[in-house]
């Protein structure tokens, strides 16, 4: 158990900064080695959880609620009413997804996603973060400077346009629904599906018009 | 606490590296540190002293080590403060231990044992509580100041401000003590801020920011 000694760990960080190998790859070779040794671990099973966020579990999910929200405007509704249910449905409710909120972009507002304090993101639906979203450059500006982050990311916001910065203190995760590209109308679930980028279910990409 | 963690509004950082940020993981050991966190905990572990324990992780090493290099010395660090693992025994990198029953060793799960245990991870946080919230929507509120030195979810940026009730997000476990390992329930809120409000330059802007806060963070405006 625990004994939640705050002062402890810190000094467990110092001895650890002096004492752990300098390399990443031997640092987190030796934890796995020791975990194993002690059978806390099973080797095979760190495996399946590599092939599942690399396989399956990843933003090809939250792609296919978006699109799906765009075709089917019951689905959507029970998705801004009841998001962690909705993506039930589609089998895609796990990890970091079961108090899911989703923020819709619109002509007039656009929203973005961070999380300033750690690095909370919806697992489930969008797999891992890309490295700059857990970064100090992204966390840091977000919420302050959100318009020249965008603009980074090469996403022009107008004037009119208000943006919506999601700061995820707490156990909700935020899924931004993008807005459904002009012209797209003749086509189907999975062609709208594959328009959706990860970006845009994050907030720093906006037009999918663009390819 | 007021940790090299609490980045937002920090300014100084640069521009954003989007370098590979197609790639899942950009190196093995990445994924087997993912694949370690799913999979290890130490008995009794809470997700917030979890979080407060990356946290203290020396500002110097916080801020240059790579995320999930920063997951593993996080690891480490639990599993030393709760006695499971030594420093010896990371020195050595080999288990010297013995008289500590850690229980039958896990099974290997296959990929479809992890998808379902993936689906088991959809935990929630919050649960129905007697006393009745204090703010309803609409509400202005005030967030207060402090700045105690444990784990704590009011961002520096957001302390000392007023900001208005967006939606009652209902009673969630509260991270200040939860990560001290006592679980509580308390009302926690979206609540919305004007950027105007807490940047300085943002004067005249109709940009806003919305966190989700618990009650105990939050006073009558």
């Amino acid at each position: 158990m625990p004994d939640f000694d705050a002062d402890k760990v810190s000094e467990i960080h110092q001895h650890l900064h002096s004492h752990l190998p300098s390399e990443p790859a031997l640092r987190v070779k030796a934890l796995e080695t020791l975990l194993v040794d002690k059978g806390l671990v099973n080797p095979q099973t760190i495996d399946a959880w590599i092939e599942a966020y690399t396989e399956e579990i990843g933003p090809k999910r939250g792609a296919r609620v978006v699109a799906r929200a765009w075709c089917d405007p019951d689905f959507k509704k029970r998705l801004f009413e009841d998001a962690p249910a909705a993506i039930d449905e589609l089998g895609y409710l796990g990890k970091a997804t079961a108090h899911l909120k989703v923020v819709e972009n619109t002509d007039k507002v656009h929203n973005l996603v961070v999380c300033t304090l750690c690095s909370c993101y919806p697992f489930s639906i969008l797999g891992i973060a890309p490295a700059w979203y857990k970064a100090a450059a992204y966390r840091s500006r977000a919420v302050r400077d959100p318009r020249g982050v965008l603009a980074e990311f090469g996403v022009d916001i107008g004037d009119e346009v208000e943006i919506r910065v999601w700061d995820s203190t707490a156990e909700l995760r935020y899924l931004v629904l993008p807005q459904r590209p002009a012209g797209t109308e003749d086509l189907n679930e999975d062609e709208l599906a594959a328009l959706v980028t990860r970006n845009s279910m994050i907030g720093t990409d906006r037009d999918l018009s663009k390819g | 606490m007021d940790g090299i963690h609490d980045l937002g509004g920090k300014q100084g950082y640069g521009p954003i590296d989007r370098d590979g940020e197609d790639e899942i993981f950009h190196e093995d050991w990445e994924g087997r540190e993912w694949g370690i966190a799913q999979c290890a905990r130490t008995p009794g572990i809470t997700i917030d002293w979890w979080r407060h324990c990356r946290e203290l992780i020396m500002p110097v090493d916080y801020l240059v080590r790579p995320y999930f290099d920063s997951w593993a010395q996080t690891d480490f660090s639990t599993y030393i403060e709760a006695g499971w693992m030594t420093l010896e025994e990371v020195a050595a990198g080999k288990s010297l231990n013995t008289d500590i029953d850690y229980g039958e060793p896990p099974p290997a799960m296959t990929f479809e044992q992890v998808l379902d245990e993936d689906r088991a991870h959809a935990f929630r946080f919050d649960t129905a509580i007697d006393a009745p919230p204090a703010f309803e929507v609409g509400r202005r509120v005030h967030t207060v100041k402090h700045g105690h030195k444990g784990h704590t979810r009011l961002p520096q940026y957001a302390r000392g401000h007023v900001g208005t009730v967006h939606a009652y997000n209902g009673a969630h476990v509260f991270p200040d003590l939860s990560a001290k390992g006592t679980e509580v329930h308390q009302h926690c809120y979206n609540v919305m801020f004007e950027a105007a409000e807490l940047w300085p330059e943002a004067a005249g802007s109709k940009d806003k920011v919305y966190l989700d806060l618990w009650e105990s963070y939050l006073e009558e405006a």
